[in-house]
């Protein structure tokens, strides 16, 4: 292993062990929700970038997923008694399903225009939930009761949540380096910077980003589910409005599309000053943190197009095999 | 290895290819000339499956093609460049090409492997790590052989991959062009210079506005009257008579 490479993955282990540990010695419940949104946000915006950084088909729907995850979960263990670690796959799959249904529609719409084809999907998905009353109970949104189990993914005590909030995480950076590394990245990216160059050379866009958009559609879900345990509570509003599919693209964009940390480097950054924001505005001002957020994408965009940690990556890791 | 037959492309009223019917055997340099506008480059889309003729057949080694997708016909030995260059911009060229080998090959280190071996026969090894957007038009040209190489393609079609070199970059280029005849690849050229496409083709096809006008050895073409006519005008034709 030469010098670069040593330094890397000592970086890597001092980075997880950080993740790791420092919770523990975290008392206050207040940071501990930080940590878990960092996590939820992080790995929520890893599988955004999968279809949108990678494959650039940028998505303004996921919030769909997510919400397909948190109200499948959630649902089937109300109604039917089912583990959410069980029903989370099941959402998963449902979410996999759709987004294959909603690529093969529109994945022959061109940036703009897909772009806004999945921002009325995601609109669909928000006012089914709202109104699909027999089902969801609208607005009124849906509750588990707090009786904290393992088998009914309920923690005692944030940390658990944290825990798992970190696995997940790490599950997501962990298939995004795969994938990366594997000829789904290759092909994804070919198509992203030139599709017919892509299609003469024999790469079959058409699937590589069908099984792309179900990958990435499946992982929003799972953490949609995993979202919705933390919560305890969801209505439309708190796991599937417009708002969190905006969120999720600017988290990633910011932090770096189409590189395997970026998106985590996003919620790392944007999910310190929401909170701090709110404490220490309460709700004096509401609405303040978007057009903040808006201000800091400006400024990235125009000072680093690449994103935040796109930009660091040139700089200090070129030619790294793990920080990619 | 190509045969097609009675192939038309219309864009919209414009008739672009008429009943075009033509045969390339396995190891010929074809060359394919014309005027701007006769329909060279649609030609090539409508063969590597941009675009689809709504008549006629193109059987490549002895199967049906027509209706198959660009990357489909890649897969089964048939790859195409760009006249107008289409480098994936923002990645390196080496990565450019193991795309392009990884259609073909089990896994990235093999295609990163056959990807190196094409660097190295097309000489572009010194500029391996230069991003695509980054190089010259020249390289460009080159990086779209390279790519198409890597496919390992039983025909290429080249598309004017030597317009805008100069003298030293073209010779480089012809030389490159004559190792790929070695090395058993069947070619169909879209040339526009004149003295290197009748240098380099067994034999010539010549369209103009979207019709096969001549056929045969670059010398017979080169004095076809309706070559001369599509390329001079009537008058020229006349005056020499």
């Amino acid at each position: 292993m030469n010098k670069g490479a040593k330094r890397d993955v000592l970086i890597l282990i001092a980075g997880v062990a950080f993740f790791a540990l420092l919770p523990l010695f975290v008392k206050n419940d207040f940071y501990l929700d930080g940590f878990i949104l960092i996590f939820v946000w992080g790995a929520f915006a890893g599988a955004w970038n999968i279809i949108s950084g990678y494959g650039g088909m940028v998505s303004l729907g996921h919030n769909a997923f997510f919400g397909i995850g948190a109200y499948t979960s959630t649902l089937l263990f109300l109604r039917q008694g089912v583990s959410p670690w069980v029903g989370m796959w099941a959402g998963a799959v449902i979410a996999a399903v759709i987004g294959v249904i909603l690529g093969v529609i529109c994945f022959r719409l061109r940036s703009h225009y897909f772009a806004l084809a999945t921002l009325a999907f995601g609109q669909v998905a928000s006012i089914l939930a709202l109104n699909w009353r027999g089902l969801t109970e609208g607005a009124e949104g849906l509750t588990l009761p707090i009786h904290p189990s393992f088998t009914k993914m309920i923690f005692a005590t944030k940390l658990g949540y944290v825990y798992m909030g970190l696995g997940l995480l790490i599950a997501v950076l962990l298939i995004t380096y795969f994938i990366e590394n594997s000829k789904l990245g290759y092909f994804l990216v070919a198509f992203r910077e030139n599709e017919d160059a892509a299609r003469a050379l024999g790469v079959r866009t058409g699937r590589v980003r069908l099984v792309a958009m179900a990958v990435s559609s499946a992982l929003s879900a799972l953490i949609g589910s995993f979202y919705a345990q933390y919560l305890l509570y969801i209505d439309p509003s708190s796991v599937i409005r417009l708002q969190i599919a905006v969120q999720v693209a600017l988290f990633a964009i910011v932090g770096g599309v189409g590189t395997v940390f970026g998106p985590f480097i996003g919620a790392l950054i944007f999910i310190p000053i929401t909170i701090f924001l709110r404490a220490k505005l309460g709700s004096a001002l509401p609405g303040l943190h978007m057009v903040i957020y808006g201000g800091i994408l400006i400024l990235v965009l125009f000072y680093m197009p690449k994103g935040i940690y796109g930009m660091l990556r040139e700089k200090y890791f070129p030619s790294s095999r793990i920080f990619k | 290895m190509l045969e097609v037959r009675d192939i038309s492309k219309w864009f919209g009223g414009n008739p672009v290819l008429h009943d075009i019917t033509f045969r390339i055997e396995q190891g010929e340099v074809v060359g394919l000339i014309g005027p701007n506008g006769a329909g060279k480059t649609t030609l090539f889309n409508v063969l590597s499956g941009f675009y689809r003729s709504k008549t006629g057949a193109i059987r490549f080694k002895g199967e049906e093609i027509s209706r198959l997708n660009p990357e489909d016909i890649c897969r089964k030995g048939l790859c195409r460049t760009f006249q107008i260059t289409k480098p994936f911009s923002n990645l390196t060229v080496f990565n450019n090409v193991v795309i392009g080998a990884l259609s073909r090959e089990r896994g990235i280190r093999q295609a990163e492997k056959k990807a190196d071996e094409i660097l190295d026969l097309v000489g572009m090894t010194s500029k391996r790590d230069l991003l695509g957007r980054s190089l010259t038009i020249a390289d460009r040209k080159r990086l779209e052989v390279a790519r198409a190489l890597a496919t390992s393609p039983d025909l290429l079609l080249l598309d004017e991959v030597m317009a805008g070199l100069n003298p030293n970059e073209l010779k480089g280029m012809i030389d490159l062009v004559k190792r790929l005849t070695e090395l058993g690849i069947t070619l169909f050229v879209i040339e526009h210079i004149m003295t290197v496409i009748m240098g380099i083709s067994d034999r010539i096809i010549a369209l103009d506005h979207g019709e096969l006008i001549c056929e045969g050895p670059p010398k017979k073409v080169a004095d076809d009257p309706k070559v001369l006519k599509a390329y001079l005008g009537e008058d020229y034709v006349a005056a020499q008579g």
